[in-house]
């Protein structure tokens, strides 16, 4: 037991020499929540602005809709039009946070699915500030990403102009192309109106902005970002495996009275207590800006770590069946974003179609999301919880069994 | 007390170690001497119990490692041919995790950290990180790390690889130091000076099998007080043999068309007869190595080829 402990406290002080990536697990979901809570409108308050000069060379279609979603979130953003020599000026001056320049064909190329660069200059002597700017176009840029792969097909039809020498589109391919973002809308309006109408604005859809909504928008995501952070951790935990492995100490262990079962024990409490740190500062302020109700808080906390733990045994036991490390990090890439998109874990399962969260829900992670919901807002029966726990213990203890297993026989002398 | 018999690994169709059998008595240095690929470290790892041997039976202070592993690597302190190393942690961190591995604890752990940093000369770098060290450096930490909790056995896979000659010297005093403290130590090095300087107890391995075996002064006495004659050139071995075979004292170990090596008694003297006869069967000789007797010529002796490549 003793070395249980003495593996766990060895890879928390590993953890800790490396505060970099330990910020990034706790920032990301903090940063990530943030921008989402400012996105759809906060809860008011005096926000610092973001000042961004757009030089808008292509002056197209699809990069008028991109200025105008970076004005929208949440008014966070205030771009203002210039050339982009007159934003160089500004820029050189020290008056601006950011400026954007979208190169000439952007919006073609991004229709065409070509690749294209945006290029974004930040101010040096602002620290936040342009940070919020590269994060929001980076998230805006993903965005249109997934709206490319939803409407692509008609976007680049209407890229290549009217067919048969009109001068105007056919209404009816108007209307088809309005129908299908309408529908589209309807399904992802819930959490991502303000980029989405953004987007379509312009030529279809009038923008339906419900105000009352947006704590519960908001507050749906808390569970998904966490889910999202405990999977990257789960990942990152697991392939330290791998580093032991590559740098002979796991070799060392076994030529220790040590067994594999103590030193992953030991592992898994090490990685436990860094996702109970991450858990605890991401639900303890989210407890606090939603108001939720505290007696719950000790709980969630509990879950959401067994959780993690759940999914950290999840990547090691695939991390080490891999061949070799980088096998093993494309392995559990591959499997970390289905899981994340399909689980809930990055949108909130309110937002998905029905059939993708009957399936969703039957993911590791969407299922250990769902019963934190329950927690969280309070719906959690005492039987339920006791099943919930149960069905954890029991896969956790398969998932521990194959890779203790894989540890003793092979993995460490390969 | 390190006890081997008839110890057999396979990798697949490979044959690493194909019946090694010897022993290692407390309070003296047995020498593994053999070339690359020769299956030193596949003994080590079965003896270590991170290999499973396919056949054989491997003891250590009467611990049987296939029925009895956690007692027999309790015994053991190993110090594997490659650094097996926290490179995020200090030297002291990892001192402290290795010790903790065998039960240590507490002042006794500490005061043992203190005494083998001091050994192994890294008392002022105790603190840093390890990944900050020099090579040498860290194949001390490696050594430190094998022999933190004062094992009874101690396997060193190559210890001194890569280390600069005082660190050598100093590493190679320790091994002396915990074997005067009654430890058994099993030695692998492909250096023949180490060998012959450290060990008591020798085995010469090649291609997994042991070729000869014994203290420093039987080797040596296979070999006879005969000096090694190595010749390069252009050489006709057949007629070669006719005309050593006249020659008194002399045996050729191997003999191909561009190397010939011979053993022979007070070869310096005779060295122009030599040159004579090889003359005479049509011999082109470019260069010549005289060696007098040693492992190294112990090994060419046996093997027909040089220890280092
Ligand atoms: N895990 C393994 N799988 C397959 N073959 C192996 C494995 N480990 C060692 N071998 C093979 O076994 C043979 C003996 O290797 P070993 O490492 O024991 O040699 P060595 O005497 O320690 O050599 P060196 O001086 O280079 O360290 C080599 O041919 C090697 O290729
Ligand atoms: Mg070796």
């Amino acid at each position: 037991m003793r070395f249980v402990w003495s593996t766990a406290l060895k890879d928390w002080q590993r953890h800790r020499r490396d505060p970099v990536g330990l910020l990034m697990w706790i920032g990301i979901p903090i940063l990530i929540g943030s921008l989402i809570i400012m996105a759809s409108g906060g809860r008011g308050g005096v926000e610092p602005k973001v000042q961004l000069l757009v030089a808008d060379v292509d002056d197209s279609f699809v990069s008028n809709a991109l200025v105008a979603a970076m004005g929208q979130m949440g008014g966070l953003i205030e771009t203002e039009p210039v050339t982009r020599e007159d934003g160089q000026k500004i820029m050189d001056d020290g008056k601006a946070s950011a400026l954007l320049v979208i190169p000439e064909g952007f919006g073609l190329a991004f229709l065409e699915e070509k690749p294209t660069t945006l290029e974004l200059l930040t101010n040096p002597s602002q620290q936040i500030l342009p940070g919020i700017a590269e994060e929001t176009l980076s998230i805006l840029v993903d965005a249109s990403f997934y709206a490319q792969r939803l409407v692509g097909e008609d976007l680049q039809s209407f890229a290549q102009g009217p067919s048969g020498g009109a001068n105007t589109f056919p209404d009816t391919d108007i209307m088809q192309f309005s129908s299908k973002v309408n529908r589209i809308v309807d399904n992802v309006s819930n959490y991502l109106s303000p980029m989405i109408i953004a987007l379509e604005k312009e030529p279809v859809v009038e923008p339906e902005d419900d105000d009352d909504d947006d704590i519960n928008i908001s507050l749906l995501f808390l569970p998904s970002i966490l889910f999202m952070s405990l999977l990257f951790m789960a990942q990152g935990i697991a392939l330290d495996l791998w580093t032991e492995k590559d740098q002979m100490t796991l070799r060392r262990v076994v030529t220790t009275p040590q067994n594999t079962v103590r030193f992953l024990s030991g592992k898994l409490l090490g990685g436990a207590g860094v996702m109970a740190m991450v858990c605890s500062i991401t639900l303890i302020i989210g407890y606090a800006y939603f108001d939720l109700r505290l007696a719950s808080l000790p709980l969630a906390i509990l879950w959401s770590t067994l959780s993690g733990v759940l999914l950290m045994n999840l990547m090691m036991v695939i991390q080490v069946h891999a061949a070799s490390r980088r096998g093993a990090g494309i392995l559990t890439t591959a499997i970390l974003f289905p899981l994340m998109m399909v689980g809930g874990s990055f949108f909130p399962f309110e937002a998905m179609p029905p059939w993708m969260v009957t399936f969703g829900k039957l993911t590791p992670n969407g299922w250990a999301l769902s019963q934190l919901k329950l927690i969280l807002f309070d719906d959690m029966t005492l039987t339920g919880l006791g099943k919930a726990f149960t069905g954890l213990v029991l896969v956790v203890a398969v998932l521990f069994a194959a890779t203790a297993r894989r540890l003793r026989s092979g993995f460490a002398q390969g | 007390m390190i006890h081997v018999e008839e110890l057999q690994k396979q990798f697949g169709d490979l044959t690493a170690v194909g019946g090694v059998s010897f022993e290692a008595r407390p309070g003296s240095i047995f020498g593994l001497l053999g070339p690359n690929g020769a299956g030193k470290s596949t003994t080590i790892n079965c003896i270590s119990g991170l290999l499973k041997p396919s056949a054989g039976r491997v003891s250590v202070m009467g611990h049987d490692v296939a029925t009895d592993g956690p007692a027999s690597r309790r015994q053991l302190g190993v110090v594997p041919q490659e650094l097996a190393l926290y490179e995020d942690l200090s030297a002291r961190e990892n001192l402290g995790y290795w010790g903790a591995a065998y039960g240590m604890r507490g002042d006794r752990l500490k005061r043992r950290i203190k005494e083998v940093l001091e050994l192994t000369g890294l008392q002022d770098r105790a603190k840093e990180a390890v990944k900050n060290f020099s090579g040498g450096m860290k194949r001390r930490l490696n050594f430190a790390c094998g022999i933190v909790h004062e094992p009874k056995a101690l396997l060193l896979d190559e210890p001194t690889v890569g280390v600069d000659p005082q660190t050598r010297v100093r590493l190679l005093e320790l091994v002396r130091s915990e074997t005067d403290n009654g430890a058994c130590v099993l030695y692998t090095t492909h250096y023949m000076e180490e060998a012959e300087a450290i060990c008591d107890d020798l085995a010469i391995i090649d291609h997994g099998l042991i070729i000869a075996a014994g203290t420093l002064k039987e080797l040596r006495a296979m070999m006879g007080e005969r000096d090694l004659l190595r010749l390069t050139g252009t050489f006709e071995p057949n007629q070669v043999m006719e005309g050593i075979a006249r020659l008194e004292d002399a045996e050729l170990v191997q003999a191909e068309a561009d190397t010939l090596t011979l053993s022979l008694a007070n070869a310096s003297a005779r060295l122009s007869t030599v040159f004579q006869i090889l003359n005479d069967a049509g011999s082109d000789i470019r260069e010549t190595t005289l060696t007098q007797p040693s492992l190294e010529s112990l090994f060419i002796k046996l093997t027909g080829k040089e220890l280092r490549e």
